[in-house]
């Protein structure tokens, strides 16, 4: 009987033992098969990290390799609030607050709320300056950390910026060259899937897929510090003296289109971007049109000498105004000069002397010198938000039309237009196309940029007329605050009116420019210097060529271009 | 065997040994078992030496393997930490390159000459080569 129930016990509990088996079994034979992917994933999941590899942005150089703007990685500071604690579970929230507050310079309140605002994770301060973190790094705080975070630094602060433009907190570039060569200089991000153990630590066994990041390119610009600093510096300087609204400078090769620097005021500091206001973000070189006034006088003269329709003896009877199209345009203060040549028209900055010399050109040829001067049309300059201005189509242009934009009124430009159009003059007749990145450097190497002839636009005969004509301007007449000691200098001044909103010029406001070009015998820099709105009407031009003045002096005594007047 | 058949044992061996007529079959018989009984027991011994050979084989490999395992996970996290004091010390590099070009900036030693009082000079003399060269 007890061997029967024995036996009974144990078939039951084989039976027991077999279907728990099977259905082991089954369960097993499931993970091995259909749930085998999912378990795969979980486990990789476990120990595997997908990490996008940041691509290192490229270094913006000047033409001699002083850095203009880099990245580095620094140390953004976290907290962890729930961390804040120490073995006895007493909260230390105030005391960390209290103790980061004078190293952050913020106040202990602040920083003591964000702790208590129930986030469970929070930036306390993103990219701090190096040896504030690590001061902090240095306390061992209980529930803080250090995350690396790319910052695009500019070590000579403000200088420049217009022309680098900025990055802003998402790594894109704005503005300038960072905008303009976003893609070039971001580079492409990699990828790294690693094993990692519990201490997030890479497993050297692992498994390991890396795609490594490709750095943006390094660009060497044809900016020079040197002469950018000084331009950057007259510009503040003229502006703050004169209490103009804004003003921009260029400084071009004629040679070949390099630009060498450029200056806009209102300006920004690349750091500080957040508080800065829209127009000073405006390059008011390249975005900001205005009406020339006669320093395009040069551009008619070129245009009349090139066709053959004056000469610089050509002279007429100046009666102190021009009557064209039913309209009598005066000369400045309608002064009276009686017999006059080409040559002092441009000395005198004659109003009436250039509408004559655009009557014997005719509409036509002037509108078509001014777009082959590249007026109207955007340079091509390698910068972003360039504009292009406005040289309205010969048919919407009324009789008046030809006097006025003779001697720059009724037309827009933009300064480095007008500075792109002196070059062609100084360098022989051959209009070149601005840029500002000479070479781009990759893995593969350098590639430089070649310089762009765009086209002739007046020949060297004309050429070295007129650059005799604008020395003889700056030697001997209205543009004489702009001579050089030890240097021949060609150039000319212009005072523009402003037009309004309803179609009328402004009273008691004009923009004053100067543009020159140094030696005036193979020249080395175009210079053109704007100031919009100076407030002192007494000294008309002389501030711009005063300006004009102080950027050549220093930018020829750096260059150790040697003197070719005694 | 039995504990009696055990204590009269050596008797009985000598009455085993006892030459007997019949007994040259039974000894060549007990040779070839002999033999055989040798043969097992070396077959035994082999096999033992053979299984721990393998077990002491195999250890040794999981042992050798473990070693290289470990040996290579301690030098990937060594490998780790240079990477990492390696990528610190290129950022520190960085932050020093960038506080030379700072320092080098124009804009700051203009500031700093006329901190200490230094003034632009106005005139800068020039040497005309043709000049030096007329002299001579």
């Amino acid at each position: 009987m007890t061997a029967t129930i024995s036996h009974a016990r144990l078939r039951v509990l084989f039976a027991f033992f077999a279907v728990a088996s099977l259905l082991l079994s089954a369960r097993l034979a499931y993970w091995q098969t259909v749930g085998r992917a999912d378990l795969l994933s979980r486990a990789t999941d476990q120990v595997h990290s997908d990490l996008i590899v940041a691509a290192q942005r490229g270094v913006i150089r000047d033409r001699n390799g002083a850095i203009l703007a880099t990245t580095v990685e620094l140390r953004s500071l976290y907290a962890i609030p729930g961390l804040m604690t120490d073995r006895d579970g007493t909260d230390l929230k105030p005391r960390i607050a209290s103790t980061l507050a004078p190293i952050l310079g913020e106040k202990a309140e602040v920083l003591r709320a964000a702790f208590e605002s129930g986030a469970e994770w929070l930036f306390v301060r993103r990219r701090l300056p190096e040896d504030i973190a690590a001061r902090i790094a240095a306390l061992h705080l209980a529930g803080l950390g250090f995350e690396m975070e790319p910052k695009r630094l500019y070590p000579n602060g403000a200088v420049g910026a217009q022309v680098l433009g900025f990055v802003n907190d998402d790594g894109v570039g704005q503005y300038g060259v960072e905008g303009r060569y976003a893609a070039e200089l971001s580079g492409t991000p990699g990828r790294l899937v690693v094993a990692r153990d519990p201490a997030n630590r890479e497993l050297a066994l692992g498994l390991r897929t890396a795609v490594p990041a490709t750095n943006g390119d390094d660009l060497w610009l044809t900016i020079d510090l040197a002469v950018q600093n000084a331009v950057e510096r007259e510009l503040a300087a003229v502006v703050e003296r004169e209490k103009a609204s804004g003003g921009a400078i260029v400084v071009l090769d004629p040679k070949d289109g390099a630009v060498l620097a450029i200056a806009s005021s209102p300006t920004y500091d690349p750091a500080r971007v957040g508080s800065a206001d829209a127009e000073a973000l405006r390059n008011r070189a390249i975005s900001w049109t205005y009406e020339p006034g006669s320093t395009m006088k040069a551009i008619t003269v070129a245009a009349a000498l090139d066709k053959g329709v004056i000469t610089p003896a050509t002279s007429y009877q100046d009666v102190g105004y021009a009557v064209i199209g039913g309209r009598k345009l005066c000369n400045a203060q309608c002064k009276v000069y009686g017999p006059t040549t080409v040559t002092q028209i441009l000395a005198r900055s004659q109003n009436a002397g250039a509408v004559f010399v655009a009557s014997k050109l005719g509409a036509a040829d002037l509108n078509a010198y001014l777009k082959s001067f590249g007026f109207g049309q955007r340079t091509g300059v390698d910068l972003s938000a360039e504009t292009g201005g406005i040289v309205r189509p010969l048919a919407e242009w009324y009789p008046v039309d030809l006097g006025t934009i003779s001697f720059g009124q009724g037309l827009s430009i933009t300064p480095l237009q007008l500075a792109s159009a002196y070059a062609a003059i100084a360098n022989g007749g051959t209009l070149y196309q601005p840029y500002v990145v000479a070479s781009r450097r990759d893995a593969d190497g350098e590639h430089r940029t070649a310089p762009v002839a765009v086209r002739r636009v007046i020949s060297e005969e004309t050429s070295a007329t007129l650059v005799t004509m604008l020395t003889t301007t700056v030697d001997n007449g209205i543009a004489n605050a702009a001579a050089l000691k030890g240097y021949s200098v060609a150039g000319k001044t212009g005072t523009a009116q402003i037009p309004s909103d309803e179609g009328r010029y402004v009273d008691d406001a004009y923009i004053s420019s100067f543009a020159g070009f140094v030696p005036a015998i193979d020249p080395r820099m175009v210079v053109v210097v704007v100031l919009e709105k100076p407030q002192s009407k007494l000294l008309g031009t002389v501030p711009v060529m005063n300006t004009f003045k102080a950027i050549a002096t220093d930018a020829l005594r750096y260059a150790r271009v040697q003197p070719d007047r005694p | 065997m039995t504990f009696a058949q055990a204590v009269r044992a050596p008797q009985a061996r000598r009455v085993q040994h006892r030459p007997h007529r019949q007994a040259v079959p039974h000894r060549r018989a007990a040779s070839r078992q002999a033999a055989t009984r040798v043969r097992g027991a070396s077959w035994e011994i082999r096999s033992y030496f053979l299984v721990s050979g393998v077990i002491v084989s195999c250890f040794l490999l999981v042992l050798l393997y473990l070693a290289q395992a470990t040996a290579v996970s301690a030098a990937g996290y060594e490998a780790q930490r240079l990477a990492a004091q390696r990528d610190e010390l290129r950022r520190q590099n960085a932050l020093l390159v960038i506080e030379s070009a700072r320092l080098d900036s124009p804009a700051r030693v203009e500031t700093e000459a006329q901190r200490l009082g230094l003034v632009r000079a106005a005139t800068i003399g020039v040497v005309v080569p043709e000049a030096v060269a007329a002299t001579r």
